[in-house]
């Protein structure tokens, strides 16, 4: 590698990490808002974004520190308590909603988390991580000593793969174009039907299928509304 | 979603206020907001419009669009066009819902304007459910629904993708496609 080449991943690694830092407040927010639609209506558990959790719980305990600073009665404090409620109400409801999926779709989950662990892109934080495998243990406890027990030897070894409940990612969603995105497979070629495959242009709307969008929504080409 | 997140979403829109003291520049996480000045405009997120308008610190200002002339000449563009056509607002409902139910007062002809937004969405849905008609019954597996507002799509979000989902489900069992019979329906 020429010196050269070093220099430029140098460059962009730093501009990498000044584009994390240069993210507003609002933008933050914004992207969160966007996560927790996203993961209110993907039928899948979408990977973690702690980032931008963290980066707002930061946000909301500076404030609180600044509100405690102002006088009594001032103007401000109900203003920014009452910008505080309404943050704090995506942080719960996208958390609640992640909670939800790791319950019903426990085996699944971890099996994806597994699948990933090594990538950068986690799909649980450590705590959600811990979570479901706590959870996991037992509800397998619980069928163990409820009803496994009293069954033949041969009925009572379940499999994870069988057991495991699966997301319907043929559920339908509706979803708006973040960037335009050439020839979107939209339809797989079945026996009756060729394939069908669509562009998408950006401020569209749709409603389709989610498991051909998946992917976009991941990397952020649409979101779910 | 339940229609008060739909309004929470909308509450986020900027809104011109006329507020009735002066304040510096508040800082808030989703952006500055101010300074306030007495009697002169300025934007505001509809929710801290709404919160003032309660304590009485301020007037609101009805939004552009929210004008008998130009609703009516949309209401007729919506009502010759057989394709939904574009908003003045992506919250509109939300918006005249709000800014009427607590500033009557502020908004010049607030009953009228009611009305004919009422009418615009009458027009929309009954469209919509048109539209949802000529879809199922063509049998694809996707749609473009360019210009629908969240509320809108919101109203027939639960109805729409589940029967989409029974209906493909029995497509893929008929086309013999065993994959999905172990997974979970929402």
């Amino acid at each position: 590698m020429s010196t050269e080449d070093v220099g430029d991943d140098l460059l962009e690694t730093v501009d990498d990490e000044e584009e994390e830092e240069a993210m507003t407040a609002p933008e933050v927010l914004h992207k969160l808002e966007e996560a927790w639609l996203n993961e209110k209506f993907s039928p899948d558990l979408l990977p973690v974004k702690s980032n931008l959790v963290e980066c707002m719980l930061d946000q909301i305990v500076a404030m609180e520190n600044n509100i405690s600073t102002l006088k009594k009665g001032d103007f401000r404090i109900s203003v920014h308590r009452m910008e505080i409620d309404r943050i704090r109400y995506v942080i719960s409801s996208y958390l609640r909603h992640r909670l939800a999926k790791i319950e019903s779709l426990t085996t699944h989950v971890l099996q994806e988390e597994e699948k990933r662990r090594d990538s950068e892109n986690v799909l649980m934080s450590p705590a959600e991580l811990e979570f479901a495998k706590g959870y996991c243990n037992s509800v397998m406890t619980h069928l163990t000593n409820t009803a496994l027990d009293h069954m033949p030897l041969k009925a009572a070894t379940p499999n994870a793969k069988e057991i495991a409940v699966l997301p319907n990612l043929d559920s339908y969603v509706f979803l708006k174009v973040n960037e335009n995105t050439e020839n979107v497979l939209v339809e797989e070629e079945t026996v009756d039907a060729r394939e069908e495959i669509m562009d998408f242009e950006k401020g569209d709307q749709h409603i389709m299928r989610y498991k051909p969008i998946a992917s976009l929504v991941e990397s952020g080409g649409v979101s779910l509304i | 979603m339940d229609p008060s997140e739909v309004e929470f979403l909308a509450e986020r829109e900027l809104v011109k206020v006329i507020p009735n003291f002066t304040h510096d520049k508040i800082y808030l996480i989703s952006g500055d907001v101010g300074p306030f000045s007495a009697g002169l405009p300025l934007p505001v997120p509809l929710w801290l419009a709404v919160n003032l308008k309660q304590r009485q610190k301020c007037r609101f200002v009805a939004p552009d669009w929210m004008d008998i002339d130009v609703l009516k000449e949309k209401k007729q563009e919506e009502a010759d066009s057989r394709f939904f056509t574009p908003m003045p607002s992506p919250h509109y409902m939300e918006i005249t819902q709000l800014l009427l139910q607590w500033g009557t007062d502020d908004i010049p002809k607030a009953d009228e304007i009611r009305t004919l937004v009422k009418d615009i969405w009458d027009l929309r849905i009954a469209k919509l459910r048109s539209s949802i008609d000529v879809f199922v019954k063509s049998g694809e597996s996707h749609a473009k629904l360019n210009y629908l507002t969240l509320m809108e799509i919101n109203t027939v979000r639960l109805f729409l993708t589940k029967a989409l989902n029974h209906m493909h489900q029995l497509k893929s069992v008929t086309s013999r496609d065993t994959t999905n019979s172990n997974s979970q329906a929402f």
